[in-house]
């Protein structure tokens, strides 16, 4: 079996963006079957150094930078098309150059509320 | 209303983020699993002959799939993360135009957010590997052509039709995991033919036929071994019953082109280690030979003009010695497999130790991308040297 990767975008494939960052982003549980354009976070850009970015969860706050890639991600779409025998085409549709990665533990932030316990173990949506 | 630009939503928002500025990430309408979407890392170079669409996809569902560039073959390994990877789509895919259903300050509209389509658990890595060929053989060695026949239109479309051991190149590259250039040069390593355009190997002994004509006609039309004119070696060929495929096929295999001085040439010579080795074969056809038989057979097989000597069987026999006798069978390398683990223990199942010179020929042409001959031998064999002044002798690990 042979499938060709098809591209329709040639040179001006389309860039997605990443962030990366250490453990899990855990929902509270009163959304978790609302997650649909619920906010995870707040992305800044400070100014004070170019690259250096910061990422607001809950109450938490990661910091992190924006690395390029040594090798770039291709993203690839997987479609089966079941006709009279099943065939599977591969597509790109993005590339991913940069990533943001905050591999810091994040930072506390003085709340309104003092966080119990449990929602200090978690990172939950504001 | 304004419509706001596409820079303040989607990837493109994160990816320009001015400074002193923020934007909102959420869940995307549409985020889920999406198991369909992968992640592929690519070295740059190869970046180009992606988005040419240049790259297949290679392999029966039963086997791990190769990705092939047109030169090379790749392996493709999963690799995990523990970390959570976030993946925004540019503005322009994934819309959804589904309105978010709350309104509170915990929800942001598509429009003015970064929103994040799926979270990747991992990615995929090419690692470049030797293509797997041994299947062309096998998938070659089902049906090679012989003498015997004479195959007719009727015939062929019948052979078709029960699919005995007939390969186009379309169904080769369905079935081998090799890109295109090796494809072709395992091809050639083969010495297959493309007839009425199946791929064939052609059987030895029809070879042999082939050869012993030719030289013959050599021998009556007073040419040179090292001058031999295409059009009139090929002609008188056909005049003796032979397609005009495999008279060319046969100058291909035991010869090679003389470089012209302007224009195509078409003289070609012989060449002395091709059809010695050859005669050497059929001398070994049957089974193993004591040494002097074989030598003397061989010589007298040899055509007038050309000069045998043992170190061309580098790589084609085995001698041993049983009491005061040297015997001597045939043991080709071409016909071991690619796979160094299974070369290994052939070698091995063969004869236990091996002294570097006699194991030098069987596994030279092994090759595995970022492994060297030392490597090689480390990885797969044990190096005993008693004293630094003996040979050293490889074992199995």
């Amino acid at each position: 079996m042979q499938i060709r990767v098809k591209c329709s975008c040639g040179e001006n494939c389309p860039e997605w963006a990443m962030l990366e960052l250490q453990g899990m982003v855990e929902v509270q549980p009163q959304f978790q079957d609302r997650l649909h354009n619920l906010k995870i976070g707040l992305l800044c850009r400070p100014s004070s150094s170019p690259e250096t970015y910061t990422f607001t969860v809950g109450y938490h706050e990661l910091t992190g930078t924006k690395v390029p890639l040594k090798k770039p991600l291709l993203v690839l779409n997987k479609a089966k098309h079941t006709g009279e025998d099943v065939r599977v085409e591969l597509e790109v549709i993005g590339i991913i150059r940069h990533r943001i990665l905050f591999k810091t533990r994040p930072k506390a932030l003085i709340s309104k509320t003092q966080p119990t316990l449990k929602e200090r173990a978690t990172l939950a949506p504001s | 209303m304004e419509t706001p630009s596409s820079d303040c939503r989607g990837a493109e928002a994160v990816l320009n983020l001015q400074p002193n500025s923020s934007v909102p990430i959420t869940y995307h309408p549409l985020f889920g699993p999406h198991n369909d979407l992968i992640l592929l890392e690519l070295d740059q170079k190869l970046v180009p002959d992606i988005l040419h669409q240049r790259v297949t996809v290679r392999g029966q569902p039963d086997e791990d799939a190769v990705i092939c560039t047109e030169s090379k073959t790749y392996a493709i390994k999963s690799v995990g993360t523990s970390n959570s990877v976030f993946l925004i789509p540019p503005s322009c895919q994934f819309n959804s135009f589904e309105e978010p259903k709350c309104f509170d300050v915990n929800y942001h509209d598509q429009q003015s957010a970064a929103s994040v389509l799926k979270i990747a658990p991992g990615t995929m890595e090419l690692v470049e590997i030797a293509p797997r060929l041994d299947k062309l053989k096998l998938l070659l060695s089902e049906n090679p052509y012989r003498s015997d026949e004479d195959i007719e239109m009727g015939d062929l479309e019948e052979m078709e039709r029960e699919n005995v051991g007939l390969y186009k190149w379309d169904d080769l590259i369905e079935k081998v995991q090799a890109s295109n250039d090796e494809l072709r040069n395992g091809l050639q390593a083969l010495s297959a033919v493309e007839i009425d355009g199946y791929w064939r190997i052609v059987d030895e002994k029809y070879m042999d036929i082939i050869l012993r004509m030719l030289l013959h006609n050599a021998v009556l039309n007073d040419w040179s071994f090292t001058s031999l004119n295409e059009d009139e070696v090929v002609n008188v060929l056909i005049s003796d019953g032979f397609p005009r495929k495999l008279a060319n096929h046969c100058l291909c295999v035991f010869g090679s082109k003389v470089e012209g001085g302007a224009g195509i040439s078409n003289i070609w010579k012989l060449d002395e280690r091709k059809v010695c080795v050859h005669f050497a074969r059929e001398t070994l056809r049957d089974g193993k030979r004591k040494m002097e038989s074989f030598m003397e057979e061989w010589m007298r097989k040899i055509p007038e003009g050309m000069q045998a000597s043992f170190d061309m069987l580098e790589g084609e026999v085995l001698t041993e010695r049983i009491g005061i006798e040297t015997w001597i069978r045939a043991f080709r390398v071409s016909s071991l497999s690619g796979n160094p683990a299974e070369r290994f223990s052939i070698l091995f199942k063969e004869r236990p130790k091996w002294e570097w010179k006699d194991l030098q020929p069987f596994i030279r042409d092994l090759n595995v991308p970022g492994l060297s001959a030392e490597g090689l031998l480390l990885k797969y064999t044990r190096r005993l040297q008693p004293t630094m002044d003996t040979e050293p002798v490889f074992s199995s690990r």
